[in-house]
C-alpha cells in the first residue's frame, strides 16, 4: 500500500510542472533511445553472425593458409588507401604443397578428414534452363564440401554424398538463380535439369553439360563463399574439359584449406597458436565475421558515444529538475516535516521522482526505438535495399534481455542523479523550510 | 455538567506535558545574531488552555515553534512527557508531531493547489492511515469546522476565514493531545472568530486537549486558563495554573451566552 501510494504521490508531483518534466523526460528519452537502438543493432548483428557461424558447422570452422598468404590477405583487407609499396612478402600467395598439407593434418586438434580445398572451375561459361532464353554467368563453381560443412539451404538438400550419388550430375544453386532461370519459387526448380556450358578456349565453341538441381542455398554471408556446388561426377567432367589444353601433369595449386578443429579440447586461440607455431596461418570463423563486425562496430561506437553524452546531459537535467522542484516545494516539505513526515520518507519521495523520470524516459525510448527499429528492419529488406539479400538478417533485434537491463540501468542512473536533491530535501528544518519565501 | 465544571477534570500540578528550562533562541550568527527568546522557564500542564500574548515581534511564534519541537533551541532544554527533546529518537519525534500535536500556523501553510480534503488528510497520509479511514476522519473534522460542502474545493479558492478553518480541521483530524494555534483568529471577522474560539475551547473542555494559543487579542487571551505575557523575548507575566478553576467557569459562561445569542 505504502509503495503504491509513494509511487502515486511521486508521479503526481512530477507532473505538476508538466513542461519541465516533459523536457527532462525528453532528454532521457534521447539517451535511452540511442542506447537501445545500439544494443538492438548489436544483438541483431550477433544473432546474424551466430546463424552464419552455425551454417559453417559452428565455431570449429578454420581456414588454413601459408603465412605469406595471410600477410597478403590482411593487406588487402585493410589497404583501402591506394597503391602499397612492393615487398615480396605482401605480394606472394603461398601455395600449400603436399608436405604442407601433411604437416597441417598432423597438428593435434585439427580434423584431417575434414580437409577441403576446392579448386574453383576457371573458364568462360554460362548457365541456362529450358524455361528461359537468357544465359547467366556461372560465377564461382566448386565441388561440394564434405558433410561437416553445414551450408544453409532455402530448398532441397545438399548433393547426395553417397558414392553412387557422386556419380550423378547434381548441383546446388546459389540464391536467386532459380528465379533467374524461370522458376517462381525455390522449391519449383528442385529435380529439374538445367544446362551448363563451358567455352572451348581454342575453337570458341561451347560445350553443354546437364545437371539435376537438388538444392538452393539460403541467402547469407556463407553462400557467397561457396557459389555453385557440384557433385563429384559433374565437377570432374567439367574440370577435365576446362583444363584440356593444360600440360598433362598440371595440378591446380592449393592456396588454402577449409577444415574443422576439435573445439571441445582447444579454444580458437590455442589452435591458432599451434598452427602459427607450425609455421602456418589460420583464419577462424570469428576472424571472417570480424570484418562484418568491424563495420557495425563503427556504427555502434558512434551510437554509444552519442547515447552516453545524451544520458550524461539527461542526468544533469534530472539533478536540475529535482533541485528546482525541491526549491519550489520547500514550504511543502517544511509542512510535511512539521506534520511528522520522516526525513527518510522525504528522501524516498524525491528519489522516487528521479526513478520515475528515468522510467518514463527509457520506456518512451524503448517504444520509439522499437517502432523505428522495426520500420528500418522492414525497409532494409525491401527490393533494392541494403539488406535485401540477407532476409534472415534482423538488423535491430529487441528482446526482453537487451531492453530491460537498459531501462533498469537508466532508472539507476536517474536515482543516482536524484540523490543529491533528495538529500537536500530530506535535511530541511521544518520551520526554516516553512518560512522560505 | 455543572458538576464537572465545579470539579476540574485534571489535576494541573500533577501532570506537566511540556517543561521548558532556561530556553534561549538566537537567530542568525555573529553580527547578525538576534536573541528572540531569553532564559524562558515554563511548565505547561495537561488539559490547560494557555494564551501566549505580547506585541508583534516579541517572540511568541518562536516560543510556540520551540514548544512544538519544530525548531531547536540555542540554549536550554524542552521536555515533552518527561523526555528531553534532544534525547528523542527521530522516529519518536515524528510520531509526536504527527499523532500528539496539532498545529495551526499563523500563515496557514496549506498546499494551495491541493483540494481541501487533501490538505486536511495530510497528517493522516503521513501517519499511513488507509484511504477510506482518512476520508472519513477528514470529513468529520471538516464538519466540526463547518466546511462540509467545501471538501472538493481547491484550497487556494477559499476565503481567508475558510482557510483558517481548514487549517484547524487539519490540526484536529488526528485527535491531538496538544493543539498549538498561532493567531487562530488573526484573519477572521469577529463572527467566524467566535466560532473558531468556541471550537477550540470545546476541544479543550470535551476532549481534554491542551490548548496553547498565541494571540495578541486580549479578549481571546482572557478566555484561557492562563496567560503568559512576552516582551522582547522574556516572560514578563505568567498567571500560572492557579486561575484554572475560575477561568473554566468563565469559559463555560461565555460559551453558554454565545450559544444563547446564536
Ligand atoms: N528565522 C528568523 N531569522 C531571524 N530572525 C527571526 C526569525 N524568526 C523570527 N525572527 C525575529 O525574532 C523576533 C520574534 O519573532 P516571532 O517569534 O515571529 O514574533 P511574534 O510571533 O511575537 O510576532 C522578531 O524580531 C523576528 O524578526
Ligand atoms: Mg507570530
Amino acid at each position: 500500500m505504502r509503495f503504491f501510494e509513494t509511487l502515486r504521490t511521486a508521479n503526481h508531483n512530477l507532473f505538476r510542472n508538466k513542461v519541465r518534466t516533459f523536457l527532462t523526460i525528453l532528454a532521457i528519452f534521447v539517451g535511452s533511445f540511442t542506447i537501445i537502438l545500439n544494443v538492438a543493432i548489436n544483438s541483431g548483428v550477433n544473432a546474424f553472425i551466430d546463424e552464419q557461424t552455425a551454417a559453417l558447422g559452428g565455431d570449429n570452422f578454420i581456414m588454413l593458409m601459408s603465412k605469406d598468404s595471410a600477410a597478403m590477405m590482411s593487406e588487402q583487407m585493410s589497404a583501402s588507401t591506394g597503391p602499397q609499396e612492393f615487398t615480396e612478402k605482401t605480394n606472394t600467395i603461398g601455395v600449400l604443397s603436399d608436405t604442407d598439407l601433411e604437416t597441417l593434418k598432423n597438428i593435434d586438434g585439427i580434423d584431417a578428414d575434414s580437409f577441403y580445398s576446392p579448386t574453383p572451375l576457371n573458364g568462360t561459361g554460362y548457365i541456362t534452363s529450358s524455361k528461359t532464353d537468357k544465359k547467366y554467368n556461372v560465377g564461382s563453381a566448386m565441388i561440394l564440401p564434405p558433410g561437416n560443412f553445414n551450408i544453409p539451404l532455402a530448398a532441397g538438400t545438399l548433393v547426395d554424398q553417397t558414392e553412387e550419388a557422386k556419380q550423378k550430375n547434381q548441383i546446388v544453386l546459389p540464391p536467386e538463380y532459380p528465379q533467374a532461370l524461370g522458376y517462381e519459387k525455390d522449391e519449383d526448380i528442385i529435380g529439374q535439369t538445367i544446362t551448363f556450358a563451358l567455352k572451348d578456349e581454342f575453337d570458341g565453341s561451347f560445350k553443354e553439360f546437364k545437371a539435376e538441381v537438388v538444392g538452393v542455398e539460403a541467402n547469407g554471408i556463407v553462400s557467397s563463399q561457396f557459389g555453385m556446388l557440384l557433385s563429384r561426377a559433374l565437377y570432374d567432367e567439367m574440370y577435365t574439359f576446362a583444363t584440356k589444353y593444360y600440360p598433362a601433369n598440371y595440378e591446380a595449386p592449393t592456396y588454402y584449406v577449409m577444415a574443422t578443429f576439435d573445439n571441445t579440447r582447444f579454444t580458437e586461440d590455442e589452435i591458432k597458436q599451434a598452427i602459427s607455431d607450425a609455421g602456418y596461418y589460420a583464419w577462424t570463423i570469428n576472424d571472417m565475421m570480424g570484418v562484418i563486425r568491424t563495420f557495425f562496430d563503427v556504427i555502434m561506437i558512434v551510437f554509444s558515444i552519442f547515447g552516453g553524452i545524451a544520458l550524461l546531459a539527461a542526468a544533469i537535467g534530472i539533478v536540475n529538475t529535482l533541485l528546482m522542484s525541491v526549491e519550489e516545494r520547500t514550504r511543502e516539505i517544511g509542512l510535511d516535516k512539521a506534520l511528522g513526515m520522516s526525513s527518510g520518507r522525504v528522501f524516498t519521495e524525491f528519489a522516487t521522482e528521479a526513478i520515475l523520470l528515468g522510467f518514463w524516459g527509457s520506456v518512451f525510448g524503448v517504444i520509439v526505438a522499437m517502432l523505428i527499429g522495426n520500420a528500418v528492419n522492414f525497409a532494409v529488406h525491401q527490393p533494392g535495399a541494403f539488406l535485401e539479400v540477407f532476409p534472415t538478417f534482423e538488423l535491430f533485434k529487441f528482446t526482453v534481455g537487451n531492453v530491460l537491463p537498459i531501462v533498469i540501468i537508466i532508472m539507476i542512473i536517474a536515482l543516482i542523479a536524484g540523490t543529491a536533491p533528495a538529500i537536500k530535501a530530506a535535511r530541511k528544518n521544518p520551520i526554516e523550510a516553512l518560512r522560505y519565501e | 455538567m455543572p458538576n464537572s465544571l465545579a470539579e476540574p477534570w485534571y489535576n494541573s500540578k500533577m501532570n506537566p506535558v511540556i517543561e521548558v528550562k532556561n530556553l534561549t533562541k538566537v537567530y542568525g550568527k555573529r553580527s547578525n545574531a538576534f536573541t528572540a527568546l531569553k532564559n524562558i522557564n515554563l511548565t505547561i500542564n495537561a488539559g490547560e488552555s494557555v494564551a501566549i500574548v505580547g506585541k508583534s515581534g516579541s517572540g511568541k511564534s518562536t516560543l510556540m515553534h520551540l514548544l512544538a519541537l519544530l525548531d531547536k533551541p540555542t540554549k536550554g532544554t524542552i521536555e515533552v512527557d518527561g523526555v528531553e527533546s534532544t534525547k528523542l529518537k527521530a522516529r519518536k519525534l515524528n510520531q509526536l508531531r504527527n499523532r500528539s500535536f496539532g498545529f495551526v500556523f499563523q500563515q496557514f501553510f496549506m498546499n494551495p493547489n491541493d483540494s481541501v480534503l487533501q490538505n486536511v488528510t495530510l497528517p493522516l497520509k503521513i501517519a499511513g492511515t488507509r484511504r477510506k479511514e482518512r476520508h472519513e476522519l477528514a470529513e468529520k473534522a471538516l464538519k466540526t469546522v463547518g466546511l462540509s460542502e467545501r471538501v472538493k474545493f481547491k484550497a487556494n479558492d477559499l476565503s481567508g476565514g475558510q482557510k483558517q478553518r481548514v487549517c484547524i480541521a487539519r490540526a484536529i483530524v488526528n485527535n491531538p493531545k496538544i493543539l498549538f494555534a498561532d493567531e487562530p483568529t488573526g484573519n477572521l471577522d469577529s463572527a467566524t472568530g467566535d466560532k473558531v474560539i468556541k471550537l477550540l475551547f470545546d476541544l479543550n473542555r470535551k476532549k481534554h486537549v491542551t490548548l496553547i494559543i498565541v494571540t495578541h487579542d486580549e479578549d481571546l487571551a482572557k478566555l484561557c486558563d492562563r496567560q503568559i505575557r512576552i516582551s522582547d523575548g522574556k516572560i514578563v507575566e505568567d498567571t500560572g495554573t492557579k486561575a484554572v478553576k475560575a477561568k473554566t467557569t468563565k469559559i463555560a459562561k461565555e460559551t453558554k451566552t454565545k450559544k444563547g445569542t446564536k
